[in-house]
């Protein structure tokens, strides 16, 4: 059991920190939504915040997103990156979208064995065991193979788009059953999310897995050296964001109402860069799920603003990648200081 | 009526002057379901037409593969070729072939890269994209004008992927119609991406319902952003006859909502029409008759009204 209290020490030597991590982010946020809130009453008269519908859109319009994002961090955390969470969301949307569609559609795909008004868990478990296979194939490249996790997952990026494309050839599939539905309709998304953002927040926070990811992301051979097995730890990692994505599918499948081959495309840069505005480090070792879930509202915070003020999409992008540069080199000022006092 | 009287007439003189043709077609993908219809429009017109016989080819995307087809079509003496070109910066080689044998060449639905140094005894069959956008606006021009709205109408535009070109076309069109008299009472209050996508067309649409955005027109660049439209607007309780709605496209789930009475307009692009009107300027060509370089198949307008003609189409 030697192996807690070394990974124990170096969380603790973590916490010494007088700021949190997050910190950065949170008043980002805050001023984010200041700068809204006054350009909403100078512009167009009315409040940003102060508005119901508004403060959901903005949460479950990157929701889908969110979901994918808690995987990704973890990935970040122990020091790799993992770039195969929207095109498995695209594999798994389509696959498990064929096992929950509605006989009222006659031109559904499995309509001639019957897989029609199949029980909710159906598609969902299809869908699951899609993204299970796909991390698996991950976490063995990476942890096994040793293969750069950017090149594997690059791999199966590739790989899980052509899944999405050929098991259609590219025909979108509709029609879901009215259970099917219910995982995205209104605030589920959401709820999924925190439900999701919650318990990870606290593995990684307060157990084994969690003192293991860190400690394999600030040094793996430290890590290995004090008993960590790295290898059955990281196939872990891998196979945990592969579900997160598999499930980010479903509820985004669930939503729309339809599979598409293209779905998740560029998911999984956004997840990357809603981390790392969060203030998880791409070296590794360093983050929480807490700092993603607010990166994740900075998203969501510019894309109901951009839309609020009647800004072109142009711009939206341009902004966006402003802020992630930018998070990342306030980030990096911001440790380079604190190095400094101690 | 007149067309079969005029089928008949135009089989007899084929039939008088005992003249055979043969046509050798290659087509990109014929797994491609749009492609499939647009082979189905040919071998129906074929078989419509005595005398015609048509070498049917599938170049299962592979560019080499069809240069040779188009070669051997050369070779053995056919009397027209249409291509289908599966990489539509290659067709120089195929133009060059064709010429240098005098057979007539046409290309159909993909544009050629050469389309406007295309020789003579050539030419290209499509849909011109300028139609499908402005019979979308004009559409919902018309319909806002029935409900009486024609003294000023508030419209909002969904955009398809900034990078794409049909989304800047369509878009160009809804402005293009607007700015024609007859339409001039319509006026664009928001216009924003959802980059093709039906959630990101539900984000997009409940946003601007939680700015308190009144429309009375709702125009979408493609039929999956609509439907995302219509998903949200259904959602947040909007009265469906306070709103027109219309896509492009024509895809199964659009015509489906239309059947249900979600959604107003939308646009279908004719693969039938275009195979069939290949091979009528690929004849053309060959008797020696003038055809235009271009030669355009309309896009057509798909409303509750006329929705049967093409729920077996696409």
């Amino acid at each position: 059991m030697t192996d807690i209290s070394v990974a124990g020490g170096l969380f603790a030597a973590r916490k010494r920190k007088t700021l949190p991590a997050e910190m950065n982010a949170f008043l980002g946020l805050v001023a984010l939504v200041l700068i809204f809130e006054i350009l909403g009453w100078v512009f167009i008269g009315q409040s940003f915040m102060g508005n119901d519908l508004r403060l959901r859109i903005m949460i479950t319009q990157v929701a889908v997103v969110g979901i994918l994002a808690v995987g990704v961090t973890q990935v970040i955390i122990s020091g790799g990156i993992d770039l195969s969470g929207g095109s498995i969301i695209g594999a798994t949307s389509m696959i498990a979208m064929s096992f929950a569609q509605s006989s009222v559609f006659p031109r559904a795909i499995y309509i001639e064995q019957g897989w029609v008004d199949l029980p909710v868990v159906i598609p969902v478990v299809i869908g699951l065991a899609v993204a299970l296979a796909c991390g698996t194939v991950n976490g063995i490249l990476v942890a096994y193979v040793k293969l750069p996790s950017f090149i594997a997952t690059l791999g199966m990026m590739v790989t899980a788009r052509g899944v999405a494309l050929w098991y259609t050839e590219g025909k979108p599939i509709s029609f879901p059953t009215d259970a099917f539905k219910s995982i995205g309709e209104g605030l589920t998304p959401v709820w999924i999310f925190i439900a999701v953002a919650v318990l990870f927040w606290l593995i990684l926070r307060y157990t084994l897995y969690g003192k293991h990811t860190y400690a394999i992301g600030s040094n793996q051979a430290a890590a290995r050296m004090s008993g960590i097995n790295v290898e059955r730890h990281l196939f872990l990692v891998y196979v945990i964001a592969a579900l997160l994505a598999g499930l980010a599918g479903l509820v985004l499948t669930a939503r729309s109402q339809t599979a598409q081959a293209m779905f998740g495309t560029t998911n999984e840069l956004d997840a990357i860069a809603m981390a790392v505005i969060g203030g998880v480090s791409l070296a590794g070792g360093r983050g929480s799920i807490l700092g993603t879930a607010i990166g994740m509202l900075i998203f969501g915070v510019i894309f109901s603003g951009f839309i609020f003020l009647s800004v072109d999409a142009y711009y939206q992008n341009m902004v966006k990648g402003a802020i992630i540069v930018g998070a990342v080199a306030l980030d990096q000022w911001r440790q380079k200081r604190q190095a400094m006092e101690i | 009526m007149k067309k079969l009287v005029l089928g008949a007439f135009a089989a007899m003189l084929m039939v008088g002057t005992a003249h055979a043709e043969k046509i050798g077609v290659s087509i990109a993908l014929l797994e491609h379901n749009f492609l499939a219809v647009m082979a189905k429009g040919m071998t129906d017109y074929a078989a419509k037409t005595p005398g015609l016989e048509l070498q049917l080819e599938d170049a299962q995307n592979d560019v080499a593969k069809q240069l040779d087809q188009v070669n051997n079509f050369i070779a053995s003496g056919v009397d027209a070729i249409i291509v289908n070109a599966v990489d539509t910066s290659a067709t120089q080689a195929m133009t060059d072939a064709a010429a240098k044998a005098g057979v007539p060449l046409v290309y159909v639905n993909r544009q050629p890269i050469n389309v406007d140094t295309l020789p003579d005894g050539q030419a290209f069959v499509a849909s011109n994209e300028v139609d499908s956008g402005t019979l979308q606006t004009k559409e919902i021009c018309r319909l806002l004008k029935e409900k009486g709205k024609g003294s000023g109408a508030n419209i909002v535009v969904m955009v398809g992927e900034l990078s794409n070109q049909a989304a800047v076309q369509r878009t160009q069109d809804v402005h293009d119609v607007i700015a024609t008299p007859d339409c001039s009472f319509m006026k664009i209050v928001e216009e924003q991406t959802a980059e093709w996508n039906r959630a990101k067309g539900q984000d997009l649409m409940t946003n601007w319902i939680a700015k308190g955005v009144k429309f009375d027109a709702v125009v979408a660049n493609n039929d999956e952003m609509a439907i995302g439209a219509i998903q949200a607007l259904k959602a947040a309780g909007v009265a469906r006859d306070s709103y027109i709605i219309g896509g492009v496209d024509a895809t199964q789930d659009a015509l489906i909502a239309m059947q249900a009475g979600d959604l107003d307009v939308t646009i279908f692009q004719d693969a039938h029409g275009q195979g069939a009107g290949s091979i009528d300027t690929a004849l053309k060509i060959k008797k020696g008759e003038k055809v235009d370089k271009k030669v355009y198949i309309p896009f057509q307008l798909v409303t509750p009204a006329n929705i049967g003609d093409f729920l077996t189409k696409n």
